[in-house]
């Protein structure tokens, strides 16, 4: 099936520090793909079965991530800005898609912090999606995908084209080498512009800040550990969870 | 004041969508897809109406466009849909439908003027963000669970739906670790890659013996290092656990080992690292060495 791996490469958000204050520090953020793209692209990788495969990647995106691992073509808008409406995100995705053309599935890793661009994605192109998905296949011109729901595990077939959103179970275990870092190099990357593709990179909404969660601290004891203990095993008595 | 459509696909949350939803002071609809239960529970957590589709035991993610058409039609200015793998695609649809914005993690919603506010979670709960909308919105709530305050049942409608999307469950099994204890223990001791050797385990399930309770890990700890069954490593991959008590023993708190223990009822962390995230979500916290805290507690445990 001619499918698509939309990935992204942006700040890794555990590395921003939250200020007392509540404002978030990116500073020292190093620039990551989403941890769950390695895991869609080989979802995407079975799904296309030797068809044709292409990356795309927006904004800040390496393009470089996806040819290092096997894909063979990829492309990039590359003045797409960081927006907080997913919606608008998933706009910029589609008309990319627009220049592609034929697609028969598009995989994305089913991120935590932009958890609405797969199903946004999905509702504007008016395909059939599937979100939380660990792994994929083509079955009889179809997209198979296992997910986890709650205690079961459930294989599920859905007709093409279809939008399949792919959650990672662990980081990256094999990241590529100097062979294949080289051999990305000499594959093709076609740079898009919003305006090339008719998109436009404006958010819907306008953030006004952040603040830190009204959470209680938790109560800390430290010092003497037996004491500590002696302090820990009353509260947890007084709860009664002992 | 603004009305709103919430969309629900399971019960759990429904009294808390529908809590969130009042914050606009306008009229609410709930829709409900899923098996008539759904509905039923929709209908007394608090919304003026409940409609419903009914899900014919297909995945809920096959009337997502049927469900677009139907609370795009109402053009609400708002839209909540629960977390759910199968709330988001619905809300998805909806969006699109709408030319809503779509906003993952809404926490609290309010109506100023004719522009509505979204406080949601961002950075794993780190951060709290308020964001203005002037034009609709799609949000999945992310925030606590409320308890239901037992409102009278409103009517519920069934709506017909166009042809649902060709989507198929093939098969449904245990997933791994399904059955393992530490689902049912009302205690889990858990531990991370504070243990320095495999042997010193043998602390551990002293410890977990005194409380009567279930070994648990993070992932490394079974994942990489094999110390523990993969059955028993908690969080975004692995099990979700809600027990009274969950002990983290020399787990950093990674918001994917989080995710496994949002159920929990009292959250304890003991970690060497002050600034460790685990202290940030835990209720209670001893900040010392594991092999000193450890056998300290079991003597305060025997005392
Ligand atoms: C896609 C993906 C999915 C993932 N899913 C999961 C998941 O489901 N579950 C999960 O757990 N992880 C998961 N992870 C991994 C997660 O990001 C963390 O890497 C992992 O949870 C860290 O485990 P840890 O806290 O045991 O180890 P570390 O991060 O190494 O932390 C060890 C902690 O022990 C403390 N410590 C060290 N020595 C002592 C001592 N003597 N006494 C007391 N404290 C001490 C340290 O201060 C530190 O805080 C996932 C990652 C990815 C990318
Ligand atoms: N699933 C996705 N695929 C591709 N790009 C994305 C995806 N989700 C978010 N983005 C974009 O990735 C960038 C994230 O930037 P940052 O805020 O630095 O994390 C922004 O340009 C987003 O619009």
């Amino acid at each position: 099936m001619k499918t698509v791996i939309v990935y992204k490469w942006a700040r890794n958000a555990e590395d921003a520090v939250v200020r007392n204050d509540g404002t978030v520090d990116w500073r020292n953020a190093k620039m990551t793909a989403g941890e769950d793209d390695f895991a869609a692209l080989e979802a995407a990788k079975a799904i296309a079965e030797g068809d044709e495969l292409i990356g795309l990647t927006i904004g800040d995106g390496d393009a470089s991530w996806a040819l290092a691992r096997g894909v063979l073509q990829t492309i990039s808008v590359t003045d797409a800005s960081n927006l907080t409406d997913n919606a608008s995100t998933a706009a910029i995705i589609v008309a990319a898609m627009r220049q592609i053309g034929g697609v028969d599935a598009v995989v994305i890793g089913d991120s935590e912090e932009y958890a609405g661009v797969p199903v946004a994605l999905a509702g504007q192109l008016g395909w059939p999606a599937i979100a939380h998905v660990s792994s994929a296949s083509a079955v009889d011109g179809r997209v198979q995908v296992v997910r986890k729901q709650g205690s079961s595990e459930q294989t599920i077939s859905i007709a093409a084209p279809a939008v399949i959103a792919v959650s990672a179970a662990s980081p990256e275990k094999k990241t590529p080498g100097m062979k294949e870092q080289l051999a990305a190099r000499k594959r093709p990357v076609t740079k898009l512009t919003l305006a090339a593709i008719g998109a436009a990179s404006d958010d819907k909404v306008s953030s006004k800040g952040t603040r830190l969660p009204e959470t209680a601290a938790a109560r800390i004891f430290d010092g003497d550990p037996a004491a500590a203990a002696e302090q820990l095993v009353a509260a947890l008595r007084g709860e009664g969870v002992l | 004041m603004s009305d709103a459509w919430i969309i629900v696909t399971e019960e759990k949350q429904v009294a808390a969508l529908v809590a969130a939803a009042k914050g606009l002071g306008g009229k609410i609809t709930a829709i409900a897809v899923g098996p008539r239960a759904l509905a039923d529970a929709a209908a007394i957590a608090g919304p003026d109406e409940v409609k419903w589709v009914d899900a014919k035991g297909i995945p809920v993610e096959a009337y997502a466009g049927s469900v677009a058409r139907l609370v795009a039609a109402a053009l609400p200015k708002v839209v909540v849909a629960s977390g759910t793998v199968e709330g988001r695609v619905l809300a998805g649809a909806t969006a699109a439908r709408l030319g809503a914005a779509v906003i993952p993690g809404g926490l609290k919603l309010s109506a100023l003027g004719d522009r509505t506010v979204v406080e949601r979670a961002d950075l794993d709960g780190r951060v709290v963000e308020t964001i203005e909308a002037a034009g609709p919105v799609v949000t999945f709530y992310a925030g606590d669970d409320v308890a239901s305050e037992g409102f009278a049942a409103v009517p519920v409608e069934p709506v017909g739906t166009d042809a649902a999307a060709d989507i198929l469950v093939e098969k449904t099994e245990p997933a791994a670790g399904a059955g393992a204890g530490i689902n049912q223990a009302a205690v889990v001791v858990s531990v991370g890659r504070g243990l320095k050797k495999k042997d010193d385990l043998a602390i551990v399930h002293d410890l977990a013996n005194a409380l009567g309770a279930e070994i648990g890990c993070s992932m490394p700890v079974a994942d990489d290092l094999g110390w523990v069954e993969k059955e028993r490593y908690v969080g975004r991959s692995g099990q979700h656990i809600a027990p009274q008590l969950y002990i983290a023993i020399g787990i950093r708190g990674a918001p994917q080992h989080l995710e496994g223990i949002r159920d929990a009822k009292v959250v304890v962390g003991i970690n060497n690292d002050p600034d460790a995230p685990i202290f940030k979500f835990a209720d209670y916290g001893i900040v010392g060495d594991l092999y000193d805290v450890i056998p300290a507690l079991q003597a305060a445990l025997g005392k």
